[in-house]
């Protein structure tokens, strides 16, 4: 008896155990290494030779908040949290729902096709869209001059390419969305659809009532990493503007990485990688919090 | 006790998986490095590897060369610095020297460079060797190198005036008004936009120079400011595209944008992607102001710092940097040599696209070796992007530009 | 769920059709380009398809890459994180279907690894790896990428929806612990580790940094790094890229589609009874 209570207390251990070792020694040590950084002025000849980094408290924070384009790209950052992530959770929700209306056949086909930009090759897409949004020859513009439509400068104006890159990259990464949002629909036992058939209830009630609710977990999900996601926008903007025009798309994982990466000041992109950090924990944080009172 | 167990169940189960994986791997670890006549070669140029087979039955060193995407490099050679793990010889860009020699990269080559027949500063262009030189130390050998120069429309700019393109930036800009004014989506020259490098090469025109230890104060002189307000009136009035526009071989090929400034690699591409205007174009050195310099670039062959295979790593680059190997290299690869004498040779000599570029090789300037010129450069970028397209003051800018760089030479 | 109405069902299906038709353009474009000149496949105004196709990006492709040597690292890459996935399985089960102490900070410990930026991490790591001497070797590649929070995150909220009466009935039945785990949960989540299959599958496919960055020996490259060192310094060269990506994209649609049929068959609940 003693040595089954032993083993009922070890066993979620062992099923934790690898993974959480695995990410201790691989993510959670290399944050805390990085953290240790953000305090220095760790440059390329620091990362040579550790007699040459020096403690400088935290001036890297203080210079980030005076840094014109740190303030600049994460305003930018917070911009496509707000109107990115509802767009993506939407949109991507909406082509799971109509895939279930659809034949078994025709899901699977769209499902594929749906699923196809996720899986294009970020040059094409950098292609493909750059010629699209082109101000003089792109197709865009072609047909809204049809309409006699003035010219979009779609990613020639701060502004209006921000939006030009949340439009592609909502475009990109409902693939997986969809896809989470499906295996939720199709977890949904079939006869709560059944029971509410019996008592007439209409199809805008059967979303309401089961559809939404049981994919609350899904939502919950989809809607965290997507936020996550849109925080640590990076990939679009690195090969569709660089940043620009005049740092207009400049996210801070992009910022990071030129400070970090591209200029090798080490300190300082750690100590903005940091304030990401925390904000990303905040915004999750924040988002446990109203599940458990929506729960409750 | 319990606890203990319990971390002791985790250590297992993580060693089993180290054990599993390292067992499954250690078959493809690499053995060669570990030989003594063995030399590992980082590049990011394709096509070395097939073209050391020469050097390799001629001396009995083989070389093991790894070849590395350009995009990735700068990523690649941090990790390396930063563990001390790196190859025997290393190629590296001219603007990262500074960068990676602070940070002891290099092996210092002074004393090994009499040594060799082809090593001495004296057989290569002035330009290229001055990068090679850091705090006193030789940390690299040129390899190849490469400069700016301008291509032009011969058709178009002949019918102007101008059959040999503008030889200095006012006839520049005299001809670029009138194609300008040739109707909407007509501009004159595309100017190299995302090239950190090109101001200052505008600026070098105007008979500024970077001189390290001023720092910041640099950026105040009168000449500095005329460059950068020229390149402002391009973009002020037109002649240049503030967008991105169409690709420029295409630009170049329908005549809506006649010039470029550009390096020695789009002959090729012009000759491959716009073939109908064959004998339409030309190569021309760069416009005058007070001269007509262009920059160096190229790359160096360098000696990582805890390399223990010096002498075979010597013996290649002094291989490498032979006339006729640098001929060779140019024939299969068509980048240009570092060595002087190599372009005597009638391959390069009687081409006369290329040789214009080796005249332009003459009038060069080194780049300031301190590490921070990339960045600079970059900054000097944005700063002239807030000007041409955002439309501030040019002053204002200029000043803020210049705080700036004290805050990034820690001054 | 199902559409009666004749009228609701084609317009559900053209909203369908137009959206694809929309999406997959560039998908389209990307392996049509492939086939095209340099010259053509960034004219303006662009073709869809080819005027005159070739087959040199292809050509090119296999002569210049190392492929059995890439193909062989990308599979053992592939194969490996299958079993980071098992562990990411178990840890989602783990976290899903078992009250232990520390439950909720182990957890929380696991989410904050997903909120790292990921360039952050990137030389921290490198120096680890370096200290345990597994650079450049294929351990050094696979392991920091083994395990990833956002899948057990996902996982975890699936095991959760598993009632518990069904785990219970088989401890009664004296079945042992992973015999239940691999017996009944792993079937019964299926459809969620059939998205996890196709998305550890990509990733794994994919990967090109650390490969690049671990590997002092092109020996342990991958496929992707193989594609990559085809690019010039200063000349893009498009219509290979296009070829590389096509060429890199069809197993992972033969493995989504595959896979993507196993996301359809969900709950059964009367079975569950």
């Amino acid at each position: 008896m003693e040595v089954n209570r032993f083993k009922a207390k070890i066993t979620p251990y062992l099923f934790i155990g690898p993974a959480v070792i695995l990410l201790l020694i691989f993510s959670f040590l290399p944050i805390l290494v990085s953290l240790a950084i953000s305090f220095t002025d760790m440059n390329l000849s620091g990362l040579a030779n550790w007699s040459q980094i020096n403690f400088i408290g935290f001036d890297n924070f203080i210079t980030l908040f005076k840094d014109e384009v740190f303030l600049k790209s994460m305003r930018n950052t917070f911009f496509y949290v707000i109107i990115g992530v509802p767009a993506a959770v939407i949109s991507s929700f909406v082509i799971a729902l109509l895939l279930k209306f659809v034949s078994d056949w025709m899901s699977s086909a769209f499902r594929v096709v749906y699923y196809l930009p996720s899986v294009t090759n970020i040059v094409a897409i950098a292609v493909v869209w750059g010629f699209l949004y082109n101000q003089e020859y792109g197709l865009f513009n072609y047909l809204l001059s049809l309409f006699e439509i003035n010219a979009i400068p779609w990613l020639e104006d701060p502004l209006i390419a921000k939006l030009s890159l949340i439009l592609l990259t909502v475009w990109k990464s409902n693939g997986v969305s969809m896809l989470i949002f499906l295996a939720a629909l199709q977890s949904i036992p079939k006869m709560y659809y059944e029971a509410a058939d019996i008592d007439g209830a209409n199809r805008w009630q059967k979303l309401c009532r089961i559809t939404l609710p049981s994919m609350r977990f899904a939502t919950f999900f989809v809607t965290v990493t997507t936020v996550i996601g849109w925080l640590q926008f990076f990939e679009e903007p690195f090969v569709m503007t660089e940043g620009g025009p005049l740092n207009g798309t400049n996210s801070m994982a992009l910022f990071i990485y030129q400070e970090g990466f591209q200029y090798s000041e080490f300190g300082y992109g750690a100590a903005a990688s940091f304030i990401l950090f925390i904000i990303i924990i905040l915004a999750t944080v924040v988002q446990f919090i109203l599940r458990k009172s929506d729960e409750n | 006790m319990k606890i203990k167990t319990r971390k002791s169940i985790h250590l297992f189960c993580l060693l089993v998986l180290i054990v599993f994986i390292s067992a499954c791997s250690s078959s493809s670890k690499s053995s060669g490095a570990a030989d003594e006549n063995t030399i590992t070669v980082w590049t990011m140029t394709k096509g070395l590897d097939e073209f050391v087979t020469e050097f390799e039955e001629e001396s009995g060193v083989s070389v093991e060369v790894q070849a590395i995407p350009w995009e990735n490099a700068h990523d690649k050679l941090l990790t390396a610095v930063a563990s001390g793990k790196g190859p025997d010889v290393l190629q590296i860009g001219t603007t990262w020297v500074a960068e990676f020699a602070e940070a002891g990269t290099f092996l210092d080559l002074s004393d090994y460079i009499t040594h060799y027949d082809n090593l001495s500063a004296d057989n290569f262009y002035e330009s290229a060797v001055e990068t090679t030189k850091f705090e006193k130390q030789t940390i690299g050998i040129p390899w190849y190198v490469d400069t700016r120069a301008l291509f032009y429309r011969t058709d178009i700019l002949g019918d102007l005036g101008y059959p040999n393109g503008p030889s200095t930036w006012e006839d520049m800009i005299e001809a670029s008004r009138q194609l300008a004014d040739r109707g909407d989506d007509q501009y004159a020259i595309d100017l190299p936009a995302t090239d950190p490098q090109f101001p200052f090469v505008l600026a070098w025109q105007f008979g500024w120079n970077y001189e390290v230890g001023e720092g910041a104060a640099n950026f105040d002189h009168a000449n500095f400011e005329e460059a950068m307000k020229l390149h402002h009136l391009f973009y002020d009035e037109g002649l240049s595209q503030t967008g991105e526009g169409k690709e420029f071989f295409q630009a170049f090929e329908d005549g809506s944008k006649p010039m470029f400034i550009s390096g020695p690699w789009d002959i090729k591409t012009i000759k491959d992607r716009a073939p109908d205007i064959e004998r339409k174009w030309d190569v021309r050195l760069m416009p005058k102001a007070e001269n007509n310099k262009s920059m160096m670039g190229g790359a160096h062959w360098t000696v990582f710092h805890n390399s223990d295979k010096v002498d075979q790593a010597l013996d290649f680059i002094n291989w490498m940097a032979d006339p006729e190997t640098q001929v060779k290299w140019y024939e299969a690869n068509s980048e240009l040599p570092a060595n002087t004498v190599a372009w005597e040779d009638p391959i390069l000599a009687d081409d006369p696209m290329v040789s214009t570029f080796g005249e332009q090789l003459e009038a060069t300037q080194p780049l300031p070796l301190i590490p921070e010129y990339e960045r600079l450069g970059q900054e000097l970028l944005n700063t002239l992007e807030q000007i041409n397209r955002g439309g501030a003051d040019i002053d204002k800018s200029l000043e803020a530009y210049r705080n700036e760089v004290s805050r990034i030479l820690g001054e | 769920m199902e559409l009666k109405n004749r009228f609701e069902r084609s317009i559900v299906n053209t909203l369908l059709f137009m959206g694809g038709l929309l999406v997959s353009l560039p998908f389209v474009w990307m392996i049509l380009s492939s086939f095209k000149n340099e010259r053509e496949v960034l004219s303006i105004p662009p073709t869809l398809f080819p005027n005159e196709p070739t087959f040199e990006h292809y050509i090119n492709l296999f002569q210049n890459l190392n492929f059995d040597i890439y193909l062989v690292n990308t599979f053992i890459i592939v194969f490996f994180s299958m079993v980071g996935l098992l562990l990411n399985t178990m840890a989602g089960y783990g976290f899903g279907k078992f009250q232990f102490r520390g439950k909720e900070i182990w957890f929380a410990t696991v989410l904050l690894t997903m909120m790292i930026p990921g360039q952050v991490t990137m030389i921290p790591t490198y120096l680890i790896l370096n200290e345990a001497g597994l650079t450049n070797s294929m351990a050094g590649i696979v392991l920091p990428g083994l395990i990833a929070a956002f899948n057990i995150f996902l996982i975890r909220q699936f095991m959760v929806t598993i009632p518990d009466d069904l785990i219970e009935a088989a401890r009664l039945d004296g079945a042992g612990e992973f015999y239940i785990f691999f017996k009944l949960i792993i079937p019964l989540a299926k459809p969620i580790l059939a998205v996890q299959i196709i998305l550890t599958f990509i990733g794994a496919w994919n990967s090109f940094l650390w490969p690049l960055i671990i590997a002092n020996d092109e020996s342990l490259y991958t496929l992707s790094v193989g594609l990559a060192l085809l690019q010039d310094q200063n000349v893009t060269n498009y219509g290979l890229q296009m070829a590389g990506s096509t060429f890199m994209v069809v197993p992972v649609l033969i493995i989504f589609i595959i896979f993507q049929k196993h996301i359809v068959e969900g709950f059964n609940v009367s079975g569950i009874k």
